[in-house]
């Protein structure tokens, strides 16, 4: 690696350097209790999967090039020099840790490995050493939000055709209102779903049995600059939804099941006039009002379980409401893990099920102690509330002949809304 | 030798005091002066207060104890050693009523605590030398544990010989005023120090101690004082 480019990367590096990293840089004492924490290590007892052992890689570079002992003692922390092997331990690092924080969970101190793996990713995109996807995926992202009349005709085509899908289900009259409105100002709630039918077909029946005053985004949620660990493009995808919502003056920006997209709009927008919430928050206060009711004999004689997506749950919050919602839905509804917190990452998270076949394999071995959890439930359905949760799931469910039904929990509420 | 001890139980315990002292309010202010992550870093479910988990967090360590109830023993026990250790130093400078709470005489526990720092300093030595641990670790993991033993292990063995052996050359007396003399910038070793056949473990244990006061700032030492702050912003 030439002088030029370690130097450009360490200015990367620089730049995510603030109290909250330096806290977690300086403190880790290699306990190793977060050892058992992370599913990839349960699954797969490797040293180089170890929380702290994925964080030191990215320490071992701090304490060369930002503390004194990387000039002075270098032996005394293994301080580690920036050159393209480094990377390559980066890299595998980086893309063998889903950034579920499960770790933080156990560690003392609180140390947030996720965090530490952003580091990794910059410096890995700032070597254009990323999986090249991800990259391609946000940018096609961001170029949708700087060309949108350019995609709003086949857009608002593709939406049309889903309408008929809405009414033939679930046979609303209309009234006159759009089935699936875009579009509009003033409305109190903007939708962001994914680029598929299955987020936006149930979300609109539920929506529209509750009578919302509703809009569904032009935009998809999903936030590929999050996932490979670029804060320029998460904040420019981000804001392509941001300022749909100032345009139309909506009260309320409601995302879709998209566990890192709900976290990176919640927590990465900053104050706006308008309120973030999950459609999993919005379905249990549709149900707690009363403005959609709901019967148990959709999933009659089921048994079911339910996996908390970890950028929406542990790292977002919204533990309670699928829940609520699930004990709405069915009489035999079963924990997987004694306290939520525990639940274990699906093992898809981070990226690594945008990547696809490419990481099939890997995602497959390092959850096995995932589809043991769900299987020790003796459950039949599983629902969940993430996209890349439930593409994960379902490929666990496959490999490892689970038997189970995966179920988006949104579509649930739809199929067993009563419309009066 | 008496130069050499002087050397170490005077200079080197000023410029130890220094760099510990210096070191740590500058890394502590250069660390607190960094901008703050602009969002939330908590773990949910919140548990209200979040103060209070936080300080519950950091001194009674639960996570480690649920998933590693014997490490959390001995670091339970090296922890609580160390605080009664640094009363019992606090003492060596003069009387303090409110540690007579519980009555004793200088260092509290009848040498026991310094035997229980030693034995989970060793068990925490020892772990590092197991998978997975080891292949963790860094030299600087056993260093410092390495340091603090034998820190533990020469001062203890003062205490030893004073309330097991009945070795009373070095009383508490002589302590004083040496202490005293150090924190008064008239620095004096009394003879009962400087040449008593003892000599050699106050210096070998104020060596070490010095040492490791050097380094603390540097290192994961610097733990003490980041434990709280992280366990506050994961709690909220």
């Amino acid at each position: 690696m030439d002088q030029q480019t370690r130097e450009d990367l360490l200015k990367l590096f620089q730049t995510k350097l603030n109290r909250a990293m330096v806290y977690y840089l300086e403190t880790c004492t290699r306990c190793g209790v977060c050892t058992t924490a992370c599913h990839v290590y349960q699954s797969m007892p490797q040293a180089r999967y170890i929380a702290a052992y994925r964080a030191e890689i990215v320490r071992r570079i701090y304490k060369k090039y930002f503390k004194g002992q990387g000039k002075l003692w270098p032996a005394y922390g293994e301080a580690k020099e920036l050159t393209e092997a480094a990377l390559q331990e980066l890299y595998d690092a980086a893309y063998s840790c889903t950034g579920c924080r499960r770790c933080m969970v156990y560690c003392p101190f609180g140390i947030d490995t996720q965090m530490i793996m952003s580091i990794a990713k910059l410096l890995l995109v700032g070597a254009h050493a990323e999986p090249e996807i991800l990259t391609l995926l946000a940018d096609t992202s961001i170029e949708k939000g700087r060309s949108l009349d350019f995609f709003k005709e086949g857009f608002l085509q593709g939406v049309k055709n889903l309408e008929q899908k809405v009414l033939e289900k679930w046979k609303m009259e209309a009234e006159g209102k759009t089935v699936i409105p875009v579009d509009v100002e003033g409305a109190d709630l903007l939708y962001v779903a994914l680029a598929g039918a299955h987020s936006i077909i149930p979300a609109a029946a539920v929506f529209n049995a509750a009578g919302e005053n509703w809009t569904l985004s032009f935009f998809e949620a999903v936030n590929f600059g999050a996932f490979v660990g670029d804060p320029t493009r998460t904040k420019l995808i981000l804001d392509r939804i941001v300022n749909e919502a100032l345009r139309l003056k909506v009260k309320e920006v409601c995302i879709c099941e998209c566990g890192t997209a709900y976290r990176v709009m919640k927590q990465l927008s900053g104050t706006q006039p308008f309120k973030v919430s999950s459609v999993t928050e919005v379905h249990a206060r549709y149900l707690r009002e009363g403005r959609i009711r709901v019967s148990k004999a959709a999933f009659q004689g089921q048994a079911i379980t339910y996996h908390d997506p970890c950028q929406i749950a542990r790292n977002g919050g919204i533990l309670d409401e699928p829940r609520f919602i699930l004990r709405h839905l069915s009489d035999d509804y079963r924990e997987m893990a004694p306290d939520p917190r525990y639940n274990y990452c699906c093992g898809g998270g981070g990226g690594l099920v945008a990547l696809g076949e490419d990481t099939l394999d890997f995602r497959m071995k390092s959850a096995r102690v995932k589809a043991e959890q769900v299987q020790r439930t003796g459950a039949s359905l599983l629902a969940t509330a993430c996209e890349n949760c439930h593409t994960q799931l379902s490929d666990l469910n496959r490999h490892y002949g689970l038997g189970v039904n995966v179920q988006f929990l949104s579509s649930m509420v739809a199929d067993a809304l009563v419309v009066s | 030798m008496q130069t050499v001890y002087y050397l170490i139980l005077v200079p080197m315990v000023y410029a130890a005091f220094a760099v510990f002292i210096v070191g740590t309010a500058v890394r502590l202010i250069q660390t607190a002066r960094r901008p703050a992550h602009p969002t939330t870093l908590q773990i949910f479910p919140k548990k209200q207060p979040a103060w209070l988990y936080a300080l519950a967090d950091t001194f009674l360590m639960p996570s480690i104890l649920r998933h590693n109830p014997v490490l959390w023993f001995f670091l339970a026990v090296f922890h609580l050693a160390v605080l009664l250790l640094i009363i019992g130093h606090l003492e060596l400078f003069g009387d303090w009523p409110v540690f007579q709470g519980v009555p004793h005489e200088v260092f509290l526990g009848k040498g026991f605590v310094g035997l229980a720092a030693a034995v989970s300093l060793l068990y925490l030595l020892f772990r590092r030398f197991h998978a997975p641990v080891r292949d963790l670790s860094v030299p600087e993991d056993y260093y410092l544990l390495i340091l603090l033993f034998l820190t533990v292990i020469f001062g203890s063995q003062m205490d030893w010989a004073r309330r097991w052996y009945d070795y009373d050359v070095m009383g508490v007396g002589a302590y004083r005023a040496y202490l005293w003399s150090l924190v008064t910038l008239k620095p004096f070793v009394p003879d009962e120090i400087l040449y008593s056949g003892h000599a050699f473990m106050l210096v070998l244990h104020v060596f070490f101690a010095n040492l490791f006061l050097m380094l603390f700032p540097f290192t994961k030492m610097m733990h003490t004082f980041l434990a709280l702050p992280m366990n506050l912003l994961k709690r909220g």
